[in-house]
């Protein structure tokens, strides 16, 4: 059976439905029920809603796509809609290439040194934990593999980059996603609170969450949660930059997954093994090509200023990216909400759950406590 | 079995066409059409800030 689909252009009319379903809900959202919620008197407080429960439009977002699939539609986007959702990533993706212009070179470097050592202290630790529980928990050595990316780099992605290297089945696969997307919308909802309890600062909350938390999706999502502003220093400006660089080290972590992999398999066909060279090639994600032109296009001052604090103010254009940016996003994550299945989510269980919950408590926690240690050393941009 | 799982089918237990979480035909047509997407939406901006 071929598993050809039609072209982009032309499954695109077709999207234009749940198009518009995702555009409606976010304007809906912005326009009435946020103000409303800022404004509203609840326990005899004015704005309780957002003071207490801190939702903004993005989770209320994503609260809406989920109820969109899981309750009104009772579990399963109808056709319809369905296209529509599917162009979602791209709008993150596109999102993020956009965030290039909250950077400068000078800016980059600065946090990027950082995110280097944290990220890659982390991927490092991560995978040898995994690769370790694997063996204590007597999983199969593909579905180590798989998790071992999934929960060291940025879940999905890794996962699905990392299948075909070390044979897994679309089984594994599934049991890796599950697994880290129900960890990572645990965390998507309580990093908020706990970061506003702990009164971390922007620049503290991006690096843990950009640290600790599994998926780039839901790394966004949190940030713009804890501080829905988009500028220079805010949470998502800083998470974003870990999340980048962890993206980065997808071929690398594949490649070390992969010789593992082979290693371990004793008189082993290792001409299936690819080397570094051809990973890169092949996985390397193009859009952060995209990001680094757009934060070469901000330092050459392209845009006009770019606001950054103690500097002249953001210039008309700067302002007008920043704010579809967060239009943008906020298409993106009711598309996301869209895709969180509380049926499939059901799939994940037994050892490669304990693994998961596991490791991916430990690196979430580690990540916190790490960033509260070195606090003194993130340098705000 | 093994390469059952298209690049790009990131819907949890489906793999292949049926479960893309994407239009395009994977990540990287994907990652290639935000940049597209990114450059019109900034000209436009451009554009409209032109004075």
């Amino acid at each position: 059976m071929s598993n050809e689909s039609p072209g982009f252009f032309r499954q695109l009319p077709s999207a234009i439905p749940g198009l518009a379903l995702i555009v409606i809900t976010m304007v809906v959202i912005r326009n009435w029920i946020e103000p409303w919620m800022g404004s509203a008197e609840v326990f005899g407080t004015k704005g309780w809603l957002i003071k207490v429960t801190h939702l903004n439009y993005i989770l209320l977002g994503i609260i809406c796509g989920m109820l969109y699939r899981n309750v009104i539609f009772g579990g399963k986007m109808p056709e319809v809609f369905s296209n529509g959702f599917k162009l979602s990533r791209l709008m993150i993706k596109t999102g993020i290439i956009m965030l290039g212009s909250l950077y400068t070179f000078s800016a980059i470097v600065q946090l990027g040194a950082m995110a280097i050592f944290l990220i890659g202290g982390f991927v490092v630790l991560t995978i040898i934990m995994v690769l370790w529980l694997g063996k204590v928990f007597k999983l199969d050595r593909s579905m180590t593999g798989v998790l071992a990316n999934a929960l060291s780099i940025c879940g999905v992605s890794a996962a699905v980059a990392t299948s075909p290297a070390v044979e897994a089945k679309a089984s594994h696969v599934a049991y890796a996603i599950a697994t880290i997307l129900g960890f990572g919308i645990l965390t998507m909802f309580i990093s908020p609170f706990i970061g506003h309890a702990l009164q971390l600062t922007d620049m503290q909350y991006g690096a843990w969450i950009g640290t600790g938390i599994l998926n780039s999706g839901q790394v966004l999502a949190s940030a713009l949660a804890f501080n829905p502003n988009v500028a220079p220093g805010t949470a998502v400006s800083v998470a974003e930059i870990w999340n980048i660089m962890r993206v980065i080290s997808i071929p690398f972590a594949v490649f070390a997954v992969t010789v593992w992999y082979w290693a371990g398999k004793a008189g082993s066909e290792g001409s299936k093994q690819k080397s570094l060279g051809t990973l890169l090639v092949e996985k390397f994600p193009v859009f952060v090509i995209g990001f680094m032109v757009m934060v070469f296009l901000t330092s050459m001052g392209a845009f006009g200023d770019v606001g950054i604090k103690g500097g002249p103010p953001a210039s008309d254009t700067i302002k007008m990216l920043r704010l579809w940016m967060t239009w943008i996003f906020g298409f993106g994550l009711v598309g996301l909400g869209g895709y969180i299945d509380f049926k499939e989510l059901r799939q994940a269980g037994g050892a490669p759950l304990k693994l998961g919950l596991i490791v991916g408590t430990t690196k979430y926690v580690l990540a916190l406590i790490v960033v509260l240690i070195i606090k003194d050393y993130l340098v705000a941009i | 079995m093994a390469n059952d799982v298209k690049t790009g089918s990131e819907t949890i237990g489906a793999a292949g066409t049926k479960g893309k979480m994407t239009l395009f035909k994977d990540d990287r047509a994907e990652d290639i059409g935000a940049i597209i997407v990114t450059v019109i939406v900034v000209a436009i901006i451009v554009l409209m800030n032109m004075k």
